[in-house]
C-alpha cells in the first residue's frame, strides 16, 4: 500500500501529528490483539478475571505500547522479560515464525503461573518489534500456589526462556509435557493458543503499519515517543523538591510480620525506590521477584505522577527500584514465589506513603489489598480435574477527592466472576456476596468497603482449597487523620482459621471471607454532615 | 410533487433527539414525502411531536385517514439514565444478593486514575431489599420464595416512595418459577408499581448484567407508560386511525405494549433508525458490505453493514460515566444495532497533550461557543476550523451561505498550537484532519476485527455534516475502494423508521453441553420463543402473517466466557441435528479466529430467535437526481491536499446541478447546503441513477 500521508512522503519526520497517530495506531493493534485473546480463552483468569496483558516492544525489547485494559504488574515485567529473551536467545537466532516462551519467575512475573509468550516480528529481514503477551494460566500443576511451598520446584511446570514454536512449528513435546504436568490441560493449552492469536494480530497490524509509512524500523519513532515520554517523567519528577523520603510499615507476614522500609529520594529527574532494611525472604511462597517489585514501584509512580498519559518504558526509564537480593521484595532462586502478589501489592503503599509529604491531592491511602484469591481443586464427578481460582477484592483508599471506592481492585485491576458461574463451574454454593458494613477507615473521607463471601462446599468428594488473603492482622492504614480500614477474616464453618494452610474441605463445610477495607483521609470529625447521614441510611456505615 | 391520493397510503415517522423532533410522511408507492422539524420539548416530548403533525396536517398535505402506520423513535429513555432523571426504582433480590448491584465486576475501568469513581448504581442501597427464595445453577429450587417476605419487602419500598421495582433472583434465567410468582404476587397486591422481571427483561446468565439490565428497566419503565400512553392518545385524537409502533435498538419495531413492557429495548432506537437509513442507501449503490460513517458536530458514529444488515450485539453499555471509556457505564444486555460511537466531530477541539503530541477531541466546542470559524467566541481550535483553513469548506457557502465566518478568529485560535507544534497554519490544520480522521478509522478497524472480518472488503457511506468532509481520507487509511454520498436528507433517519421491518428477538439460558443436550427440550425451547415472538408481531397489526424466521444459539468451547452468537439452520431439531450446529459454530469461529482450538466439548449457552416481518411497500429507493439542472462547476478555489503537499487550484461542483452519469477526477470539492464532499487527487466521482454520489478512491 502507497503512503496516504503527504507529511510521509518524504523520510518520516516524527512530528506531533505522525508520532500520534503512529502511537495510537499501535495501542489500537495491541487493545484488538486483547480482544481476540480474550473472547478465545478459556479460563475465567483470563475471560471473566482479565488477568492478562498485551504489550508491543521495539525490537530492544523497550515498551511501545500496552492493551488499555491491561494489568499493572505484566505491564512492568513483560518488557523485561522481552529483554531476557533478546539476551538469551540472541536476535540472529529468530526466525519468522517463531514464538517465544517461559515462566521463569525471576525474569518474568514472578510466578509460574503466569505464561509469557512473544513473537518476534519481522520486517525487510530483521526484528524490528516484539508482539508479548502474559496470561495467568488455570493451572501450572505443583501445589497450587500453596503458600506452604518453600522451593519453586513445588510449585509447578517450570518453563526456561526456550522457543515454544520455532518458524511456525510447535514445539509438540512441551505442549505434551505441559499437558501432562497440569490439572486443566485442555484450559491451560486452550488459553496459551489464545495467547498466540493475540500475537498474530498484533504482528499483522504492525506490518500494516509500517508498510503504510514506509517505516524501515522502529527505532526513530521509539525514540521519539519514548524520549518525549521521559522527558514528561522528568518534569514530573522535577516538580517534587529534591530530597530522600523514608516510609516504614508492617504486614501480616507469616509467623512475625513482615517490615517494609523504603527510601524513596527524589534527586532532579530522577527517582531510586531502596527497599533497604526490608525483611528478608521466607521459606514460605510469599516472595516477590524484584520483576514485579519494579513493575509496582513503577506503576504507583505512574499513578502519582503521570497518571493521563498512555504508558511506555520512556517512563520507566528515570525510575530504578533497588533492594538488597535475599529480602521478601528480592528473592533469591530457588526459594519459592507462588503468592508474590501477597508482597507485592503492599508496594505501592510504600511508594504513597514515602511520598505523601510531597504529593498533595494525588495522595490515596493504603487500599484493603492485596487482591484476595481462593483456589480449588478436585475432581469432577465425571472423574476430571479441576482447578479454578476466583479473586475478591476489597475496599480502595481514600483520596483527598473522595471515599474510597468499595470492592474495587487496586492496585491490580481483576474481575470477579459472576456467581452464577461459580456455581455452575464448581462445587461451591454460595449463601452471600455483600459489602462490609464500617469496613472503610473513618475520616472525613471514608476508606472504600470490603465484601462478605460465605458460600458452602456442595461435592461428593473433598476439595482442596488455597487461600490468598492479606491484612488480616495489620490493617489498610489512613492518611491525614483518617483512620485505619477493618482487617480481613477467613473462617471456615464459622471459625477464625489460619489461611496460611491448605485445607481440604468436604460437603456441608462453610467459608467466609471478609476482604479489608480501604483507609479513610481527613479527620473524621470534619466529615460532611450529608454525606455522613446518607452512610446511615445505606448502611455503609452502621454507627 | 403530490400524486394521486388513495386511502391509508402514507407512513407517519417521529424521531425525537435531544434538539429537534423529525416529522416525516411518506409514500412508498410514489416517493413522495413531506417533513416538519420541530424544537424537541423536553418537559413534555408528545408536545412537539403534536405540533408537527398538525403542522403537517394543516398544511392539506396529508390527511389523517390517510396514514396507515406511525413509527415513532426517541432518545427520551437514554437521555433519563444519562441525566439520571429516572423513577424511583427499588429492586427486590434473592436473600443475600442486595450488594449485586454496587458491587459489580470490580475492575476499574481506568488504570492510573487514583480518584477514579465507579458508576453509581441506579438504586440505591436503602431501598435494595432482600426476599428469602434460592435455585441451584441447574433451576431446582433450593429454598422455596417466602411470599409473605416478599410482600413486606414490597409494602417496604412502596412507603420509601418507590415506584418501580426491579424483581431479579440468583438463576431465574434457568427457572423463572419464583420470578414469575413474585411478579405475579406483586401485580395483584400493588397494582400501582411498575414492575420489572429479569426473566422478561433479559433472561440470561451473569447476575450482574442481568440485573443492571432489568434495574435499567425499571427505572425508565414509568416514563415510558406516562409517555407512551399520552402520545398515542393525541395521535388518536387528530382522526390517525393506524398503530403506533416504537423502533427498536435492534432496528426492529414492536408495538407500544411491549415497548411500555421493556422499555430499556428502545435505549438506541434513534441511532438505529440512523443505522437503517444507511444499509437502505448502501444496499442501492454500495453492494454488500458497508460502513457507514455519521459524523457530526460532537461525535462520530459508525456501524458496520452486511447483506444489507446492520449486524447486531447483544450487549453494551448505557450513561457511561466518562463518555467514551469502555466500562465506565451500565452494562445492558439486550439486542441492539452495534454503534460504535467516539468523541470526534466538527467541533472536536485540537490540543497537546503533556508530552506534545497532537490530540483532537473527546472534548468539543458544540454548537455553542461552537468553532473559532462561527465567531461566536469560540478561541479554541475545532476540526471546523481546521477543514476551512484546508480549503475543504467555503468560508462564504457555509451552511448555504446563511453563516457569516470568521477567518481571522481560526488564524488566532490556531496560533498558540502553531507555536507549541513548531507546525505553520497549513501543516497544523492537516495535522488537525489527520488525526481526528486516525481516531475514526481505529474505531472501526478494531469494531470490524472483532467480528473476524477485513476492513478492506467494505465500502464507506458517509453523512452527517463532518462526514462527507472527512470521508476520503478515512476510506483512504482504511484502504477501501470506494465511498457513497447518499443524497442529504434532513430527516434521514425518520425516513428509516419507515423502512424498517418489524422485528422481535427472544432468548433463553439453555447452557448445557452440545452432548448433553435434550434434544426434545430444546426444540421445545426454540418453539416456544417463535410463538412468543410471533404472537408480538401479531399485535403490531401489520399485514401478511409469513414473518421470517431464525434460529441463533450464543455458543462457545466449554471453559470460554463469551459466546459467538450463530445463525444456524431451520429447525426442527432432533438427536441427529448435533452435527449441523456443531459445524455451523466451529465455521462462524474459523472465521473469526482463524483456527479451533486443541479438541474441546462445545457448550449452548442461550438460544435466540428472531422473527421479522417486512413492511409492505417498504422496499423503497430514494428519490433519484432527475431534477437537476444547470452548470455542475460552480467555481475553483485553493484547497490543500497532502498528495501535493500544498494548496492547489480545486474545482468546485454545485450537486444540486450534477446529473446522474456524469463523472469528474478529483481533486474536487462538491457542495451542498448540509455539507461539502472532498475528493482527493487519484478519486473520482460519479453521480449513480439514485442521486447518490460514488467515489472511487484510487
Amino acid at each position: 500500500m502507497s503512503t496516504s500521508n503527504a507529511s510521509n512522503s518524504n523520510a518520516p519526520q516524527f512530528d506531533s501529528v505522525t508520532l500520534e497517530i503512529l502511537w495510537t495506531r499501535m495501542i489500537s493493534a495491541v487493545d484488538e490483539a486483547a480482544k481476540a485473546l480474550r473472547r478465545t480463552s478459556f479460563s475465567t483468569l483470563v475471560n471473566e478475571s482479565n488477568d492478562f496483558a498485551c504489550v508491543l516492544t521495539d525490537a530492544k525489547g523497550q515498551s511501545l505500547a500496552q492493551n488499555t485494559e491491561s494489568i499493572p504488574s505484566f505491564i512492568g515485567t513483560l518488557p523485561v522479560t522481552v529483554k531476557h529473551f533478546i539476551s538469551e536467545i540472541g536476535l540472529e537466532n529468530m526466525v519468522p515464525g517463531d514464538v517465544l516462551v517461559t515462566n521463569t519467575p525471576w525474569i518474568a512475573t514472578g510466578h509460574l503461573n503466569d505464561i509469557t509468550v512473544a513473537r518476534p516480528i519481522f520486517h525487510g529481514g530483521k526484528v524490528v518489534a516484539f508482539a508479548a503477551s502474559t496470561a495467568h494460566a488455570p493451572d501450572i500443576g505443583g501445589k497450587v500456589r500453596s503458600v506452604e511451598s518453600r522451593e519453586v520446584f513445588e510449585e509447578g511446570f517450570h518453563i526456561p526462556i526456550m522457543k515454544l514454536i520455532s518458524a511456525g512449528e510447535p514445539d509438540a513435546t512441551l505442549f505434551k509435557l505441559l499437558r501432562a504436568a497440569v490439572r486443566t490441560p485442555d484450559q491451560t493449552e486452550g488459553d496459551l493458543w489464545a495467547q498466540l492469536t493475540g500475537l498474530e494480530l498484533m504482528e499483522r497490524r504492525l506490518v500494516e503499519l509500517m508498510d503504510e509509512y514506509d517505516l524501515a524500523d522502529l527505532d526513530g519513532f521509539g525514540g521519539e515517543v519514548l524520549g518525549r515520554c521521559e522527558k514528561a517523567m522528568r518534569q514530573a519528577i522535577r516538580a517534587l523538591p529534591d530530597g530522600t523520603y523514608p516510609y516504614e510499615f508492617q504486614t501480616d507476614g507469616m509467623d512475625e510480620p513482615f517490615q517494609f522500609k523504603v527510601a524513596v529520594t527524589v534527586a532532579g529527574e530522577d527517582i531510586l525506590v531502596d527497599f533497604d532494611g526490608t525483611s528478608l525472604q521466607v521459606d514460605r511462597a510469599i516472595n516477590c521477584t524484584m520483576t514485579y517489585t519494579f513493575a509496582m514501584a513503577s506503576y504507583a509512580l505512574k499513578c502519582a505522577l503521570l497518571p493521563d498519559l498512555p504508558n511506555n518504558e520512556g517512563i520507566f526509564r528515570c525510575i530504578k527500584v533497588q533492594a538488597p537480593e535475599g529480602t521478601i521484595v528480592n528473592p533469591k532462586f530457588p526459594v519459592a514465589v507462588g503468592g508474590r502478589m501477597a508482597t507485592g501489592h503492599y508496594v505501592p503503599v510504600a511508594i504513597f506513603g514515602a511520598l505523601s509529604p510531597v504529593l498533595g491531592e494525588r495522595m490515596i491511602a493504603a487500599s484493603g489489598s492485596p487482591l484476595w484469591s481462593i483456589i480449588q481443586t478436585g475432581l469432577r464427578s465425571d472423574g476430571k480435574t479441576y482447578a479454578n481460582v476466583l479473586f475478591f477484592n476489597g475496599g480502595m483508599g481514600a483520596t483527598d477527592g473522595g471515599d474510597g471506592q468499595s470492592t474495587y481492585s487496586w492496585p491490580s485491576n481483576i474481575s470477579n466472576v459472576p456467581i452464577e458461574l461459580i456455581e455452575r463451574n464448581s462445587a461451591l454454593f454460595v449463601h452471600h456476596k455483600k459489602l462490609r458494613p464500617d469496613s472503610g477507615g473513618a475520616g472525613e473521607h471514608r476508606g472504600g468497603l470490603g465484601q462478605e463471601v460465605h458460600f458452602e462446599v456442595q461435592s461428593e468428594t473433598p476439595i482442596g482449597m488455597i487461600f490468598m488473603a492479606e491484612r488480616c492482622k495489620i490493617p489498610a492504614p489512613g492518611f491525614a487523620g483518617g483512620q485505619a480500614g477493618a482487617t480481613g477474616e477467613v473462617r471456615i464453618d464459622g471459625d477464625i482459621v489460619d489461611h496460611r494452610r491448605n485445607v481440604v474441605l468436604k460437603d456441608g463445610q462453610t467459608v467466609t471471607l471478609r476482604t479489608p477495607g480501604g483507609g479513610g483521609v481527613g479527620r473524621s470529625e470534619d466529615r460532611d454532615a450529608d454525606v455522613r447521614a446518607e452512610d446511615l441510611r445505606a448502611g455503609y456505615c452502621e454507627g | 410533487m403530490i400524486g394521486v391520493r388513495h386511502v391509508k397510503r402514507y407512513g407517519l415517522g417521529i424521531d425525537i433527539g435531544g434538539t429537534f423532533t423529525d416529522i416525516v410522511v411518506y409514500d412508498s408507492e410514489t416517493r413522495n414525502q413531506f417533513s416538519r422539524k420541530e424544537l424537541t420539548t423536553h418537559d413534555d416530548p408528545s408536545r412537539g411531536v403534536m405540533t408537527g403533525i398538525d403542522g403537517l396536517l394543516a398544511s392539506g398535505e396529508v390527511a389523517a385517514g390517510e396514514v396507515s402506520r406511525v413509527v415513532h423513535a426517541t432518545t427520551l429513555f437514554t437521555n433519563a439514565l444519562i441525566e439520571r432523571k429516572g423513577a424511583v426504582t427499588g429492586l427486590l433480590t434473592t436473600e443475600g444478593f442486595r450488594d449485586t448491584l454496587e458491587i459489580g465486576r470490580e475492575r476499574k475501568y481506568e488504570l492510573y486514575d487514583i480518584k477514579i469513581v465507579k458508576p453509581a448504581p441506579l438504586v440505591p442501597r436503602h431501598l435494595r431489599l432482600e426476599v428469602p427464595e434460592r435455585l441451584y445453577f441447574d433451576g431446582r429450587v433450593h429454598r422455596a420464595l417466602d411470599e409473605d417476605a416478599l410482600i413486606k419487602a414490597a409494602s417496604e419500598l412502596v412507603d420509601l416512595g418507590v415506584v418501580s421495582v426491579a424483581l431479579t433472583f440468583l438463576h431465574s434465567y434457568a427457572n423463572p418459577v419464583h420470578e414469575q410468582r413474585a411478579a405475579e404476587l406483586l401485580r395483584e397486591k400493588f397494582p400501582q408499581l411498575s414492575l420489572s422481571a429479569s426473566i422478561d427483561v433479559a433472561p440470561e446468565i451473569r447476575e450482574y448484567e442481568r440485573s443492571s439490565t432489568t434495574a435499567c428497566n425499571a427505572y425508565v419503565k414509568p416514563l415510558a407508560e406516562r409517555y407512551l400512553s399520552l402520545l398515542a392518545e393525541r395521535i388518536g385524537e387528530r382522526g390517525i386511525d393506524a398503530p403506533l409502533l416504537m423502533m427498536l435498538s435492534n432496528g426492529g419495531l414492536t408495538n407500544i405494549e411491549e415497548a411500555k413492557r421493556s422499555p430499556v429495548q428502545l435505549l438506541e432506537s434513534g441511532p438505529a433508525a440512523g443505522a437503517l437509513v444507511a444499509a437502505h442507501f448502501g444496499g442501492e449503490d454500495g453492494g454488500a458490505h458497508i460502513l457507514a460513517f455519521d459524523m457530526g458536530g460532537t461525535t462520530a458514529k459508525l456501524s458496520v453493514i452486511d447483506h444489507g444488515q446492520p449486524t447486531v450485539a447483544y450487549s453494551f453499555e448505557a450513561a457511561r460515566a466518562k463518555r467514551f471509556i469502555e466500562g465506565s457505564g451500565l452494562p445492558i444486555r439486550i439486542s441492539t444495532l452495534e454503534l460504535i460511537e467516539i468523541g470526534a466531530g466538527g467541533g472536536s477541539i485540537a490540543n497537546t497533550d503533556a508530552i506534545g503530541l497532537l490530540k483532537v477531541g473527546p472534548l468539543s466546542a458544540g454548537s455553542e461557543p461552537g468553532p473559532a470559524a462561527y465567531g461566536r467566541g469560540g478561541e479554541l481550535p475545532t476540526v471546523t476550523d481546521a477543514d476551512f483553513a484546508l480549503g475543504y469548506l467555503d468560508p462564504d457557502f457555509f451552511a448555504g451561505g446563511t453563516m457569516p465566518i470568521d477567518m481571522d478568529a481560526v488564524g488566532r485560535a490556531f496560533a498558540p498550537l502553531c507555536e507549541s507544534t513548531g507546525l505553520d497554519q497549513t501543516a497544523l490544520a492537516w495535522g488537525i484532519h489527520d488525526v481526528v480522521n486516525e481516531n475514526m478509522t481505529n474505531a472501526a478497524r478494531v469494531h470490524i476485527a472483532e467480528h473476524g472480518k477485513d476492513p478492506r472488503s467494505y465500502n464507506l457511506l458517509a453523512t452527517g455534516g463532518a462526514g462527507p468532509v472527512h470521508a476520503f481520507y478515512v476510506a483512504k487509511k482504511l484502504g477501501l475502494k470506494q465511498l457513497i454520498i447518499p443524497q442529504a436528507a434532513g430527516v434521514a433517519s425518520a425516513l428509516g423508521l419507515l423502512i424498517a421491518p418489524a422485528r422481535v428477538d427472544r432468548v433463553a439460558t439453555i447452557a448445557r453441553e452440545m452432548e448433553q443436550v435434550d434434544w426434545d427440550q430444546l426444540e421445545g425451547a426454540f418453539t416456544r420463543l417463535e410463538a412468543d415472538a410471533r404472537s408480538v408481531l401479531d399485535e403490531t397489526r401489520l399485514p401478511g402473517h409469513d414473518a421470517e424466521i431464525q434460529r441463533l444459539a450464543d455458543i462457545r468451547y466449554v471453559g470460554q466466557a463469551s459466546e459467538m452468537v450463530v445463525p444456524l439452520p431451520p429447525g426442527p431439531y432432533t438427536g441427529a441435528s448435533r452435527a449441523a450446529l456443531t459445524e455451523a459454530f466451529e465455521q462462524s469461529y474459523v472465521a473469526a479466529f482463524t483456527r479451533t482450538p486443541p479438541a474441546t466439548a462445545v457448550e449452548i449457552m442461550n438460544v435466540r430467535v428472531t422473527a421479522v416481518l417486512k413492511v409492505p411497500g417498504s422496499a423503497a429507493t430514494s428519490q433519484g437526481a432527475d431534477g437537476a439542472s444547470g452548470e455542475p462547476v460552480k467555481g475553483q478555489r485553493q484547497a490543500y491536499f497532502p498528495e501535493h503537499g500544498k494548496h492547489v487550484t480545486t474545482t468546485v461542483y454545485d450537486r444540486y446541478a450534477l446529473q446522474p452519469g456524469q463523472s469528474f477526477a478529483g481533486p474536487a470539492i462538491i457542495e451542498e447546503r448540509e455539507s461539502t464532499l472532498i475528493v482527493g487527487p487519484g478519486g473520482r466521482f460519479e453521480v449513480a441513477p439514485s442521486g447518490s454520489i460514488i467515489v472511487s478512491i484510487g
